[in-house]
């Protein structure tokens, strides 16, 4: 006999490549969905949207990464695969990301708005979250903070903290994030006893 | 063996009628240059007049040899058409294609092409529905034909003059008698072998037939000899088919030239839907278009647009090559369109039932296209680490949807860092231990903590005066906004930089 919790686990969720997250959303990213990662710089946001494109990448899924302003490091390229890479201006990625969502097949698409400075219209965010819904793609949306509202199913607020190694020369060793659950959807979770926690730590370590 | 005739009676008038096919239903006329006459009129200079017209026209009055306005006066309405090289070279292209649809190899005679149909036989239950699928398949390629088979070259020809559609029947005698009913007129063009004949009471085939053949070749030669055997049903004219050529071209010589995107994207789209529905009859698909755009008044512009798949469908074509002539406008107005398109085969795709899909290839060549126009083609496709000990460089390969590798990423978390490209001159307060303070446009911060320096240098072989070599002090600085910055020192100038911020 197979638990229901069992056969609904996943149903509408996409790992996020980080137990701990898949943990505090119930599952993972929503499908078909807007998901805002918001936070001050050296957050988290960057490297929890890599960790996203490294795991859909290795379920065999396209991913997409719009990145306003060309920020993406060589160095931080997932190893399972290449995702479209997009660089743009920031009043012009909405449109990019509305391109590779029609395009269909793409099964996330993240929208890197960590540095821009500008006002999107909401009709912007509901002609995304139309589109998103329309192909089933995820879309995560990082941003300085919080800017979509009810147009987001999930939003988690990102806080970190710097350490450093600091017995003789300063060395710096990882990012400690705190990352906590604003809002998220709860209509597609899969069915546990477990409580679901609402914050979680994730600690990022620098590999350079 | 059998062998299939397919005769396109006015075959030019039918070429330039493809580009304008409403013009099927109404008096048309094909004008052509004459040669020159010495009239003072025309002063030395070649004069439009009919060369072919349709039925419509042919009952309304209009004969060759008139000029375009005599025939419009004789049949008002009537639609008067232009020869040129470009519909003559596309029309027996697209002839030549109704027999590729049936046959690997096809013979091209003119307005005739033959090809062999004895591999037709499991598909079709008779010769005449072999002959009728010919028809409706020249229908679809924009031509009225007329279609025979038979044993012989010659008397598929024959036959094919003589009716819309015929079946020669195999047997020698019963083909002879086939034949025997035909006047003379169809047997031969030449005017002296016809003269002859009729001198001798013969007017059809069979009568033809009839004679001693040594006597007919005695007093009319090689030419009255072959009439004779053909009459006879023996001719031995020798069939020899040639396999497809390699591209496969649709062209345009236009009336006036074109400056805007729109209008030649619609002229674009005819050229197109002709050579896909010429592919789609020999059962294959486009794998590269190539457009040559002739320019006014004088210039070619060449331009290979890549497909991603091969594909059969008309609009991701014209939107790929709208992408490409709007981001590359031509540099005059356009006067001519050729239309090359790559043959392929459609090859199935196994779809693994345990993977997602992904985008599909024509979908996403569509949409790369649109990115690359919207953001520029550098800044479309995958990324890529560079072999250089800069940390900043970083390449943009073309992308495509392949499967991932199997090899996960290292279950450890690892940050990234956001870079400024280029990186940001900055202003750094210096203290004994690192920097304690730095200025940006959009960071001022005190220093918390500076980790560092951390040394770097590279391409000491290149010439400083292109900006080859160079020598870095990098710092990570933990800032009091809560930001983690790296930034570095150039060695050569002493300025400071911000390379970007961990995130």
């Amino acid at each position: 006999m197979v638990p229901l919790a069992r056969l609904t686990e996943g149903r509408g969720r996409r790992p996020t490549g980080i137990a701990a997250l898949d943990g505090l959303l119930g599952g993972g990213w929503p499908r078909g969905a807007l998901t805002e990662l918001y936070g001050r710089r050296s957050s988290g946001r960057t490297a929890i949207v890599r960790a996203a494109l490294a795991a859909a990448l290795a379920g065999g899924e396209a991913a997409a990464l719009i990145d306003a302003g060309g920020t993406l490091d060589a160095r931080a390229l997932p190893r399972t695969g290449a995702p479209l890479w997009i660089r743009c201006a920031p009043d012009q990625a909405l449109k990019a990301a509305d391109l590779v969502i029609a395009a269909g097949g793409f099964g996330l698409v993240a929208l890197d708005l960590c540095d821009a400075q500008l006002r999107i219209p909401d009709a912007a965010w509901m002609r995304l979250r139309h589109a998103a819904r329309a192909q089933g793609t995820t879309v995560l949306v990082t941003v300085p903070h919080s800017r979509l509202r009810s147009f987001a199913a999930a939003a988690i607020e990102l806080d970190g903290a710097a350490s450093f190694l600091t017995g003789g020369v300063p060395l710096f060793s990882s990012l400690d994030v705190r990352a906590q659950a604003r809002r998220a959807a709860r209509d597609d979770a899969p069915l546990t006893d477990e409580p679901r926690p609402s914050c979680v730590s994730l600690a990022f370590t620098c590999r350079s | 063996m059998r062998l299939a005739c397919v005769h396109v009676p006015q075959l030019a008038l039918q070429a330039a009628l493809r580009r304008s096919p409403e013009a099927r239903e109404q008096p048309a006329a094909l004008l052509a240059v004459t040669a020159a006459t010495s009239s003072k009129s025309s002063r030395g200079r070649g004069v439009f007049r009919v060369v072919e017209m349709n039925a419509d026209a042919q009952r309304a009055g209009v004969r060759p040899g008139m000029t375009g306005a005599q025939a419009a006066a004789a049949a008002p309405g009537l639609r008067l058409l232009r020869a040129t090289d470009a519909d003559g070279e596309a029309g027996a292209a697209a002839l030549a294609d109704v027999g590729f649809a049936f046959a690997p190899r096809v013979e091209r005679d003119g307005e005739r092409i033959y090809f062999a149909i004895e591999d037709l036989g499991r598909l079709y239950p008779h010769e005449a529905a072999v002959a009728q699928a010919i028809q409706a398949h020249a229908a679809r390629l924009g031509f009225g034909a007329r279609v025979a088979i038979s044993s012989t070259r010659g008397t598929a020809r024959v036959a094919a003059r003589a009716h819309p559609v015929a079946v020669v029947p195999a047997a020698p005698e019963d083909a002879r008698a086939f034949l025997a009913p035909l006047p003379v007129t169809l047997l031969t063009d030449d005017e002296e072998l016809r003269a002859a004949f009729r001198r001798w009471g013969t007017r059809t085939a069979g009568a033809i037939a009839r004679l001693p053949p040594r006597a007919v070749a005695l007093r009319l030669g090689p030419a009255g000899d072959a009439v004779a055997r053909l009459a006879r049903a023996e001719d031995d004219e020798p069939f020899l088919p040639l396999p497809p050529p390699d591209a496969l071209e649709e062209a345009i010589q236009l009336d006036y030239p074109i400056a805007e995107l729109e209008p030649l994207s619609f002229v674009l789209r005819g050229l197109v839907d002709r050579a896909l529905e010429r592919l789609a009859g020999r059962s294959l698909a486009c794998a590269e278009l190539t457009l040559r755009l002739t320019l006014d008044p004088r210039g070619l512009d060449v331009r290979t647009i890549p497909i991603a798949a091969p594909t059969r469908e008309a609009k991701p074509l014209i939107e790929l090559a709208r992408l490409d002539l709007a981001r590359r406008p031509p540099e005059a107005p356009v006067v001519g369109l050729h239309v090359i398109a790559l043959p392929a085969r459609v090859r199935a795709t196994q779809l693994d039932i345990l993977r997602p899909t992904g985008p599909a290839p024509n979908r996403l060549a569509v949409t790369l296209a649109r990115l690359a126009a919207l953001v520029g083609p550098e800044n479309v496709g995958a990324p890529a680490a560079v072999d250089s000990w800069r940390e900043e460089t970083i390449a943009v390969k073309p992308y495509t949807a392949a499967a991932a590798t199997a090899a996960a990423d290292a279950g450890q978390l690892s940050l990234s860092l956001r870079r400024r490209r280029p990186p940001e001159e900055i202003e750094v307060l210096m203290g004994r231990d690192g920097p304690t303070a730095l200025r940006g446009t959009e960071t001022t911060a005190r220093v918390l903590i500076a980790a560092g320096p951390y040394r770097l240098s590279g391409e000491w072989w290149q010439d400083n005066a292109t900006g080859g070599s160079w020598a870095r002090e990098y710092w990570d600085v933990h800032a009091s906004d809560g930001a983690v910055y790296r930034l570095h020192r150039d060695a050569r100038d002493g300025r400071f930089y911000l390379d970007g911020y961990y995130d």
